[in-house]
């Protein structure tokens, strides 16, 4: 310790007075773990909960409570003695001599551990209790904000629960149908005249591009909620014109066909942009080196250009899952039976809007959570790794950064090759 | 190569005009290039050295003027540019390798893809290539854990797969420090010798002397003088050749 002292003093100097004064190991077992021990006291002086387990025990809770006491009155100290010895503390302060500061550590793992058994006694006991309530009770309690979520929990959950797996449905297969179109799409958008082509494949490639640009315009420049009512009631008025009956239109074009419908034409608009921007910000020389072999702009794209450009889009790619999870919540405006539904539903039967929003919240929070980690272990697998020296897989693909070139003619005036004439 | 008649130049490059918006980047250019001839276009920067060989395997699109290649305008409208440009390598000053392959697939690529050879069998071939490139045991190592130098030399391994019958340089060695520099020209000196048809750009004027047949010196979209590395250098005759070879005399 007498080493890390030094140490100590001179990160002192470097860090500035406030910030080591925080930092320091022993003064942040000290004063950190008194903040852990100052909520642990606050836990301890919460009524108990029905299931409290601590309330078989009262006096290892009470032993408990002056244990944390004691050390916030030792941090107290320590704190005292700080502010009257500023600049010969570690000199002269008991709690700086090497075996008091190894005693201190280890209690304040203790006054965690207290801590931490307080939490769970009072939180999650305390949510368990009402739970408990709340599933017994015969009507909503009113009087208790937690049983009452708790409640409506319970009884919307079949709701909650359709609702819920409407939203990962739309979600997960909006976003894979979505990310195949976007694939069709970005490769009609990026499609240029190349020399060989004759009239019918220059007309081809100038309306898919035309057609790619006004679809990204349109659909990203209108609210998701109007695409919804246009498509789901747009439909919906065409196949009125045939001979089907109202239910049979309504079992052919539902509401969850229209939403997701909604949701996957949405979504590939915004993907393909995602990849445009992945494809393009690849090297126009990898495409030039690969022309030059004699590949056509089709092959180069498709082995050299492609694999690289996905590379830079997956985390937008995975990002785009994310961001339809909660933008199905608006599809709810056609009677999609998603999550935001089940949330309109329930509260209206209890009235509760607040409380039954707030448990939709913390589903959606979940799910979202879920979802960006999955995404961050599946995006781990494709992701920049660098591959030891002399390696024998050729799956490594390391970005790389773009090479200094020191001379450069000023003739060569970049621009969209092959475009000419 | 064996096709080739040697009387008739492989590359004819006629009326030869391009400009980017009002820059006038080639002003009627006329070159022929013979089978078997190395022909360096040196120059200041700015003088449409790579445009000008750009323009060969048509990565620039000529505004006038014709390029004709084993007979064949590569300047003509609907040209079938991919068919000619198997049988033209061309090496990039950024090296361009394709970072999503190892060094043996960046080789193997366009062989399996254009010639329709078995894998196995490119394989063979670029390991040929990549060895008398002295890289052959980097075939399965990932492009970005070589240096500039093993970079092009990997470059022109994967050009040479192709079988070309005209290589075309880039300023091959203007990207990498001058101790590198060395062993890549040591690869291109090999290349001529075996009889390779070669345009180089270059600022490398030891090279140019010692291994060109001819010497181009380009000055503000013309040519301003070309022929021999003993005319040239020896006894340049353009004010313009005298003023710019004046400053790598002096060095």
């Amino acid at each position: 310790m007498s080493s890390a002292l030094s140490g100590e003093q001179r990160a002192a100097t470097k860090r500035g007075r406030v910030a080591s004064f925080v930092l320091d190991d022993h003064r942040y077992v000290l004063l950190g773990t008194g903040v852990v021990a100052f909520i642990g006291m606050m836990l301890s002086s919460q009524p108990r909960p029905a299931l409290s387990f601590l309330a078989n025990a009262f006096t290892v809770e009470l032993v408990m409570y002056y244990l944390l006491a004691a050390w916030l009155v030792v941090s107290a100290v320590a704190l005292v003695f700080k502010l009257t010895h500023w600049k010969n503390y570690a000199a002269t302060a008991p709690f700086t001599k090497p075996a008091v500061a190894r005693v201190l550590r280890y209690a304040s793992y203790v006054v965690w551990a207290m801590t931490l058994v307080l939490i769970v006694d009072r939180v999650v006991m305390g949510i368990a209790s009402a739970w408990q309530v709340a599933v017994a009770a015969e009507s909503r309690p009113t009087d208790d904000m937690l049983q009452s979520m708790c409640y409506i929990l319970w009884n919307g959950r079949a709701t909650f629960a359709t609702g819920l797996m409407t939203t990962i449905e739309l979600a997960v297969f909006g976003t894979v149908i979505a990310f195949f179109l976007a694939l069709l799409l970005v490769f009609c958008r990026i499609q240029t005249i190349d020399r060989p082509d004759n009239d019918f494949v220059r007309f081809l490639k100038v309306v898919g591009c035309g057609f790619a640009k006004v679809y990204s315009t349109v659909v990203r420049g209108t609210p998701m909620m109007v695409q919804a009512m246009i498509i789901y009631f747009g439909i919906f008025g065409i196949l009125r014109t045939t001979d089907l009956t109202t239910t049979q239109i309504n079992t052919i074009w539902s509401a969850f066909v229209a939403g997701l419908v909604t949701i996957t034409l949405n979504s590939t608009a915004y993907m393909m942009e995602v990849l445009r921007g992945g494809i393009e910000s690849v090297d126009l020389g990898q495409t030039e080196a690969a022309r030059s072999l004699g590949l056509s702009q089709w092959q180069a794209m498709r082995k050299v250009v492609f694999p690289q450009g996905v590379k830079y889009a997956i985390p937008g790619l995975s990002n785009e899952l994310i961001i339809n999870i909660k933008d199905s919540s608006v599809l709810s405006v056609i009677g999609t039976f998603d999550l935001m539904f089940a949330n309109t539903t329930v509260s209206g039967i209890y009235y509760q809007q607040f409380q039954t929003s707030l448990i939709v919240t913390v589903v959606y929070l979940i799910l979202t959570l879920v979802a960006s980690w999955l995404l961050g272990r599946f995006a781990h697998h494709f992701d920049v790794k660098p591959e030891p020296f002399g390696s024998s897989s050729d799956q490594n693909i390391v970005i790389e950064e773009i090479e200094p070139v020191p001379v450069r003619d000023g003739e060569n005036h970049r621009r969209g090759w092959g475009q000419g004439r | 190569m064996a096709t080739v008649n040697a009387s008739e130049p492989m590359v004819r490059i006629e009326g030869l005009r391009k400009s980017f918006g009002s820059h006038e980047v080639l002003r009627d250019i006329n070159l022929d290039v013979m089978p078997g001839q190395v022909v360096t276009i040196i120059g200041a920067s700015g003088s449409g050295k790579s445009t000008l060989l750009r323009c060969i395997n048509l990565l620039e699109t000529p505004d006038a003027g014709h390029v004709w290649f084993h007979g064949a305008d590569l300047a003509a409208e609907h040209v079938d540019v991919n068919r000619l440009r198997e049988k033209i390598g061309m090496v990039f000053q950024g090296f361009n390798l394709f970072n999503n392959m190892n060094v043996l697939d960046n080789c193997t690529l366009a062989p399996v893809t254009l010639k329709k050879m078995k894998k196995a069998e490119a394989e063979k071939v670029a390991m040929g290539h990549l060895e008398s490139v002295g890289l052959a045991d980097f075939a399965r190592a990932s492009v970005s854990t070589l240096s500039g130098g093993q970079k092009q030399r990997v470059a022109i391994a994967r050009a040479l797969c192709m079988q070309p019958d005209l290589m075309l340089f880039d300023e091959p060695t203007s990207a990498l420090d001058p101790e590198i520099v060395g062993e890549v020209l040591e690869v291109m000196r090999g290349l001529a010798r075996d009889g390779m048809t070669m345009v180089v750009v270059t600022h490398e004027m030891a090279f140019a002397k010692t291994v060109s047949d001819r010497v181009v010196f380009m000055d503000k979209g013309v040519i301003a003088e070309e022929g021999t590395p003993a005319e040239i250098f020896g006894a340049p005759k353009h004010p313009r050749t005298r003023e710019f070879l004046s400053r790598y005399l002096d060095d």
